[in-house]
């Protein structure tokens, strides 16, 4: 399961977006995989996001792998695509 | 050999034991007086926080450079046991865009304790931030197995503010 999103807030995936980011894809037990710039990142981890170093209008590729993949999909789309407010 | 090494062994524990001095000088805080909910509520990891009186920051502990966020106000350490820290000057500075911050590092360098990583212009990050307090959070929790935050009050550059039981 696997969906592609823009980054749509002015500062980019930096600390507080990542580590919200972290914070959803731990609720799930699927592995979860951000791609970018022909880069590949562990989801769950808050310095692998960070050192995509994505600003604002990129975009990134979700994975999911898991009992719940899509639910986890689903819910770091909506993440990202709602500027990382909760 | 270290006399410590020779007194507790290479399996021992005291290999597992990290202490992080402090990058700045400055007041040092729990994060939980940290003016971010981000922050205080340790979503990015558990550590401590000083709100800085220079505007110099250097290395915690020996570690590599992982990552220079491209506005320079972040710089992200990895060390022994593949422990994680993020050194964040002030809060919501990423919307300063890179003005008043001279980073000195640069991706997979390798530093020693006390070496230089970034110059900031206190004033500027002051007048224009939301706040000048600087967290540094271990961003891998599954690394740490405790954490003992070392004195109070203000520190100087250099002294010993959090010892770390790492789990490998």
């Amino acid at each position: 399961m696997e969906k592609t999103v823009r980054i749509l807030n002015e500062e980019g995936l930096h600390a507080r977006p990542a580590g919200l980011f972290v914070k959803k894809a731990s609720e799930f037990v699927s592995t979860v995989e951000v791609r970018a710039n022909g880069m590949a990142k562990n989801g769950k981890s808050i310095m692998a996001l960070m050192s995509l170093g994505l600003a604002k209008d990129a975009e990134i590729t979700i994975t999911a792998k898991g009992a719940d993949a899509s639910a986890a999909v689903e819910a770091l789309v909506d993440l990202v695509a709602k500027k990382f407010q909760l | 050999m270290s006399v410590f090494g020779k007194l507790f062994g290479k399996s021992g524990e005291s290999d597992k034991t990290l202490v992080l001095s402090a990058p700045l000088g400055g007041r040092l805080l729990p994060l939980s007086e940290v003016p971010d909910d981000i922050f205080a509520g340790k979503v990015l990891g558990d550590g401590f926080a000083i709100e800085p009186n220079e505007g110099l920051v250097v290395a915690p502990f020996d570690c590599q450079v992982a990552q220079v966020f491209r506005t320079g106000h972040a710089i992200g350490l990895t060390g022994p046991g593949g422990l994680e820290v993020l050194v964040h000057v002030g809060i919501d500075t990423v919307k300063l865009a890179g003005v008043g911050f001279k980073p000195r590092v640069s991706e997979g360098q390798k530093l020693r304790t006390g070496d230089v990583m970034l110059e900031f212009d206190l004033e500027h990050v002051r007048a224009n931030a939301k706040s000048t307090v600087t967290p540094i959070v271990i961003t891998n929790r599954d690394a740490v197995g405790s954490l003992e935050l070392l004195g109070s009050g203000t520190v100087k550059r250099g002294d010993p503010v959090l010892r770390v039981l790492r789990k490998s």
